[in-house]
């Protein structure tokens, strides 16, 4: 097979996660999401739990500052290092699936990426979140739309798009219109598809 | 307070605001806030022609005293001669960096250690001041950091605490020279001072702050730097300091403009050539013997600081023009009551203070005026004043990792390989540091002129 990206951004609370993991098992590849945290611990030292607390997070402008490049901020530095690494993976030739971290900006350069973002309803994303983290209602809305505002800075931040604009993507679904299972069906038509006009 | 004064200050506190929250570039920031000053301050509110002459101060240029000066010469508005120096000084290190000059020395004098991770921390410190005294400090750390990287993955040590005290030295060796840090540029070209008169006052106080900053970053992080796994290391296997080097000729004029830069530093107060002119010679000497490499170097020149700086002239010119400055030295007349030594105080401490949160060089040049006017109204000397400001803020920057650029440079070069520093981790010692070289600066002024 040749070379296949599929970047998937997604709303906290879609199952953009499981759906990129299930995509990943269809077209055995595999997926980085955490693993990218594990590597950048292997390589700075620190622990996976102090990497996770920078992750996907804007910088905090008050207390940060850039200068001909350089940034003291630790979650700049942290998402240039993430970056890098899905960058060199898709350089090196590697099909692979990447959750998040501006992938769909990042890796545009590369002819074999196909950029996914998964929505949801909101009513749908407060069952799933309430679900899967025991919350009640009102946790689970604050929860999503605390967690969909910083990945929308961190994502506006560090690409020139807006997180979820679906000119940025080439495909945007609402996953509570199949489910995941439907959707994921849904996606793997369409990226076979799209591997097909790739050859 | 009149309209001119109101926009004047709107615009400089929205401006350093701006600059502060990072969200556009600061060059952007300072050069709309310089074009709004022109338009809405001198054009709408003062409607006055001269102002936005004597603010964009184009005229120096085609006077003798810009490029050749015999006596000391204040200067207001744009400050040309900063910028041209700072962008000859550009071009220089760029030259020298391209032919491997500063990895050279830095791997040089490690192996003049033996690369012993002690010796290397002191040594490195101590180039770190004295290379920080003729080049600007984002060069020298950008460097320095890289290489002391290399080192501790070779030789199995924490490079962490060797960047911070390479850091808090560079910003130590800037404040001893008129060209080693902005706000010294500034200062000494707005009010006409020498490179001579800066190392003889700033420069003797940064020696005296060197040697117990060194003592102190030694006892402060001696545990932290025994290597991590106790081994031997075989230096011959290190990279040598000559593979460092990209091209040997380039590499050698690259020195000797150097060490003519250097000289003409020292000597431009007997050879009354002004930072101006040595700035322009030097760019232009480094362009013609860098043959078909010249447009490269040309290019690398970090256009954007200059940009900022232009921009950052023109709004404080707003404020100077329009009066505010002068309330504010009156204002610190007033509540230091005409002492002399609560004056130097209350400057030192606010711009250490100030210039460890925001960038040091806006701060730099709005006070450059206020201590001009401090000097006339109260008597106190305005040399005394401007040693005072230039201490407080280059020292003070180096209090926070974001104080100033060689903290940022610093420690990004350091998160970049691995090795994140937090504002905890950074302030823990470095910060203290700052507060014993502030009072020991305080104790120097009081003691020597006042």
């Amino acid at each position: 097979m040749s070379q296949l990206i599929i970047s998937v951004g997604r709303e906290f609370g879609s199952g953009g996660r499981v759906i990129a993991e299930e995509l990943a098992k269809r077209f055995n590849i595999p997926v980085y999401d955490r693993h990218l945290i594990t590597e950048i611990a292997e390589k700075t030292g620190l622990t996976p739990e102090e990497i996770e607390r920078y992750n996907e997070n804007p910088k905090p402008h008050i207390i940060a500052r850039s200068v001909r490049g350089f940034s003291n901020s630790i979650e700049d530095n942290i998402a240039e290092m993430q970056f890098d690494i899905i960058d060199q993976k898709a350089k090196s030739g590697e099909s692979f699936v990447v959750v998040g971290r501006c992938s769909e900006t990042k890796l545009k350069k590369y002819p074999a990426l196909v950029s996914l973002f998964v929505l949801g309803d909101m009513n749908e994303k407060i069952k799933r979140v309430m679900k899967v983290y025991s919350l009640s209602e009102e946790e689970a809305e604050r929860l999503i739309t605390k967690k969909d505002k910083k990945r929308k800075r961190y994502h506006n931040y560090h690409c020139a798009g807006h997180w979820g604009d679906s000119r940025l993507y080439d495909l945007s679904i609402n996953s509570s219109r199949l489910g995941i299972d439907g959707t994921v069906d849904y996606l793997e038509q369409y990226i076979k598809a799209r591997a097909a006009a790739m050859k | 307070m009149s309209a001119a004064q109101v926009f004047a200050v709107v615009i400089f506190a929205a401006m350093f605001i701006m600059i502060v929250l990072d969200k556009i570039e600061r060059h952007y920031v300072t050069l709309g806030s310089g074009i709004l000053t022109l338009g809405v301050v001198f054009g709408i509110c003062m409607r006055n022609g001269e102002a936005i002459w004597n603010t964009l101060a184009l005229k120096g240029f085609a006077t003798k005293d810009f490029w050749y000066q015999v006596t000391e010469s204040e200067s207001k508005g744009i400050n040309w001669a900063t910028i041209i120096f700072i962008a000859g000084m550009m071009v220089m290190v760029e030259g020298m960096a391209k032919a491997g000059f500063f990895r050279w020395l830095c791997m040089k004098i490690a192996f003049i250690v033996k690369c012993k991770t002690i010796p290397v921390f002191i040594t490195f410190m101590i180039m770190s001041a004295v290379l920080s005294m003729f080049i600007d400090s984002i060069t020298v750390i950008m460097f320095l950091a890289a290489v002391t990287v290399e080192l501790a993955q070779l030789l199995h040590f924490n490079p962490v605490p060797m960047i911070l005290s390479e850091i808090f030295c560079a910003n130590l060796g800037g404040s001893a020279t008129m060209c080693g840090d902005p706000p010294n540029i500034i200062v000494g070209t707005s009010i006409g001072l020498s490179f001579f008169d800066f190392l003889t006052n700033t420069g003797l106080c940064a020696a005296v702050c060197l040697v117990i900053s060194v003592i102190f970053l030694y006892f402060a992080f001696r545990k932290e730097l025994t290597s991590t796994t106790g081994e031997k290391v075989d230096i011959s296997k290190l990279p040598k300091p000559s593979e460092a080097i990209t091209n040997k000729k380039d590499f050698i004029i690259s020195s000797i403009i150097f060490g003519c830069a250097v000289i003409l530093l020292i000597t431009h107060s007997m050879t009354h050539l002004t930072v101006a002119s040595i700035g322009l010679f030097i760019a232009a000497v480094t362009l013609l013997t860098s043959g078909k490499d010249a447009p490269g170097l040309l290019k690398k020149v970090d256009y954007k600081t200059l940009v900022f700086f232009i921009g950052l002239f023109i709004v404080v010119g707003g404020l100077e023009e329009t009066g505010i400055l002068e309330l504010i030295a009156k204002f610190i007349k007033n509540i230091s009551g005409g002492n002399a030594m609560l004056m130097v105080a209350i400057i030192l401490w606010v711009s250490a203070i100030a210039s460890a949160f925001v960038d040091n060089i806006p701060f730099a040049a709005t006070m450059v005026p206020v201590i001009e006017s401090l000097a006339e109204t109260t008597g106190v000397s305005l040399h005394t004043l401007a040693w005072t400001l230039s201490i407080g803020t280059d020292i003070g920057g180096s209090a926070t990792p974001i104080g100033a650029s060689a903290n940022v440079v610093g420690t990004a070069v350091a998160a970049k390989n691995g090795y994140p520093i937090s504002w905890g981790r950074y302030c823990k010692k470095i910060a203290p540091a700052t507060v014993i070289v502030l009072a020991i600066s305080t104790g120097y002024i009081f003691l020597r002129y006042l």
